[in-house]
């Protein structure tokens, strides 16, 4: 099953095993800090965006178009910013490593 | 288009420019309309400043309450540290066991409701959620839900009755004491034993922690729930969609709250001369961020009048933004994403008998904010 890293805002890793569901979703059940979802997953309040590590923007992909409408309203956001809640988990992330973007 | 008397008053005054200059209290005020600029000014408190004691909420509230309510109205970094002190007790609707809690609540009240030929939601049934659901939240006696229910709709101000402002001050100064037997992890005893600065809060402080906790989010939830019931009253293929894809709830759950925007707007002060989108606000003044014309703002929102439980995205700022941010909304949100799941897993019928709106009447607008009664039916 795929493991994703969390890198916080103060450099603690964290690594999530067997990880399913969203970022976001994995973020919370692990207690990552800085990650909140507190919407749900509906891209309405911002509280779970991520910076994805270079190596891994090909496969995560770029913010869809609605997803990127909230980013952009959201400040320190930069080209390898990702709504955490937008990002499922799959055996082909397995490995994948994401910074918490501070709020 | 929902047949919800809601409408937005700032529609025709956003194409006009970005401020609405207005009055309160006799004094100017620059109310800023449009989304992205009034989530920029969340986040600017050097010039936009919630170091205003009585006069974040608009209208001022001096002759309502003897105290300055914590967090809210304190600016960075002490409201960072004031917040830290009740954080935790607002994060409490994360976890899953005050899920539970709050799915029996809603449960036992639409059963109750069933029960009767008609009921009237707003006194009925919002209103016994919020104030039950609130003893939930502070962890103190679910009889003490008793008292609160005395206080109405909006403690501070319910429209052509007196003020329970006194009253409710009176509860607090007493409750502090009384909270000893209420177990150490209750609202009152966090604010007895909380440090801010090294040293305890003051009696002042604590009253004001809690006079933000029973006035800041009772109206606000109670017509949310309302403008709910009502959406879903009349809108039975929303609810019939809900049951049938009840991974919309959370999505639906943002939509009724963007719709809603029970608080029109909130005041920060200039603490110098500030030019505002052309407007100069002179020191000592407010601004207003008008979170009612922001989430109608039809530049971000495709057609905002009209609610679409899947729209996404959907960057509402009811709850404001920024540091700011709404310390309730986790409660909030789990009360209506917990009504919608309960509504459409348990109910054929909801049928609006009848509905008078209330309105919000003010020099520079009008808006429907809530209702003044609504009767529904789980029968008919």
């Amino acid at each position: 099953m795929p493991k994703v890293t969390f890198i916080t805002e103060d450099k603690n890793e964290i690594v999530a095993e067997d990880a399913e569901g969203t970022l976001m979703e994995i973020a919370r059940d692990n207690n990552v800090d800085g990650i909140l979802g507190a919407c749900g997953g509906c891209c309405s309040c911002g509280t779970c965006h991520v910076r994805v590590h270079p190596e891994w923007l090909e496969k995560t992909g770029r913010a869809t178009e609605s997803e990127q409408d909230l980013i952009d309203l959201e400040d320190g956001t930069d080209e390898r910013s990702r709504l955490s809640c937008q990002i499922e988990m799959t055996d082909e992330l397995d490995g994948l490593i994401v910074e918490v973007a501070p709020f | 288009m929902s047949k919800c008397p809601y409408h937005d008053p700032f529609k025709e005054k956003r194409t006009k420019g970005p401020i609405l200059t207005t009055e309160f209290d006799g004094d100017p005020v620059a109310m800023i309309l449009g989304l992205k600029d009034v989530r920029k000014a969340t986040r600017d408190h050097q010039s936009f400043s919630s170091n205003a004691p009585f006069r974040v909420p608009i209208p001022r509230e001096d002759e309502l309450r003897s105290v300055r309510q914590f967090p809210i109205e304190s600016d960075p970094p002490e409201h960072t540290e004031y917040r830290q002190i009740v954080e935790p007790i607002f994060n409490r609707p994360n976890h899953p066991e005050y899920q539970i809690l709050i799915e029996d609540l809603i449960n036992k009240l639409v059963d109750g409701c069933k029960q009767t030929d008609s009921f009237e939601a707003v006194n009925e049934f919002a209103l016994p959620l919020q104030s039950h659901a609130l003893t939930h939240l502070l962890n103190v006696p679910a009889s003490e839900a008793e008292t609160w229910l005395k206080w109405g709709v909006h403690v501070l101000h319910d429209e052509g009755k007196p003020s329970k402002g006194g009253d409710m001050e009176d509860y607090c100064k007493k409750a502090l004491l009384r909270c000893v037997d209420w177990g150490d992890d209750n609202f009152f005893t966090i604010l007895n034993r909380a440090k801010f600065q090294g040293r305890s809060l003051t009696e002042d402080e604590k009253l004001g922690f809690a006079n933000l906790a029973f006035a800041g989010g009772r109206d606000t939830v109670i017509n949310t729930i309302c403008v709910i019931l009502a959406h879903l009253a009349q809108n039975h293929d929303d609810l019939l969609r809900l049951r049938n894809e009840p991974s919309l709830i959370n999505c639906a759950g943002e939509e009724f709250i963007r719709f809603a925007t029970p608080l029109t707007h909130i005041g920060r002060k200039c603490p110098v001369d500030t030019e505002v989108h052309g407007v100069t606000v002179k020191s000592g003044h407010l601004i207003s961020l008008a979170w009612a014309s922001a989430n109608f703002d039809d530049t971000i929102f495709t057609e905002p009048e009209r609610i679409q439980i899947d729209r996404k995205p959907n960057p509402h700022v009811a709850f404001g933004n920024g540091p700011h941010n709404c310390l309730g909304a986790p409660h909030a949100r789990l009360i209506v994403r917990t009504l919608l799941k309960v509504i459409s897993e348990q109910t054929n019928e909801l049928t609006l008998i009848s509905q008078q709106p209330k309105i919000e009447k003010t020099s520079g607008y009008e808006r429907v904010n809530g209702f003044e009664n609504l009767y529904l039916s789980f029968h008919r």
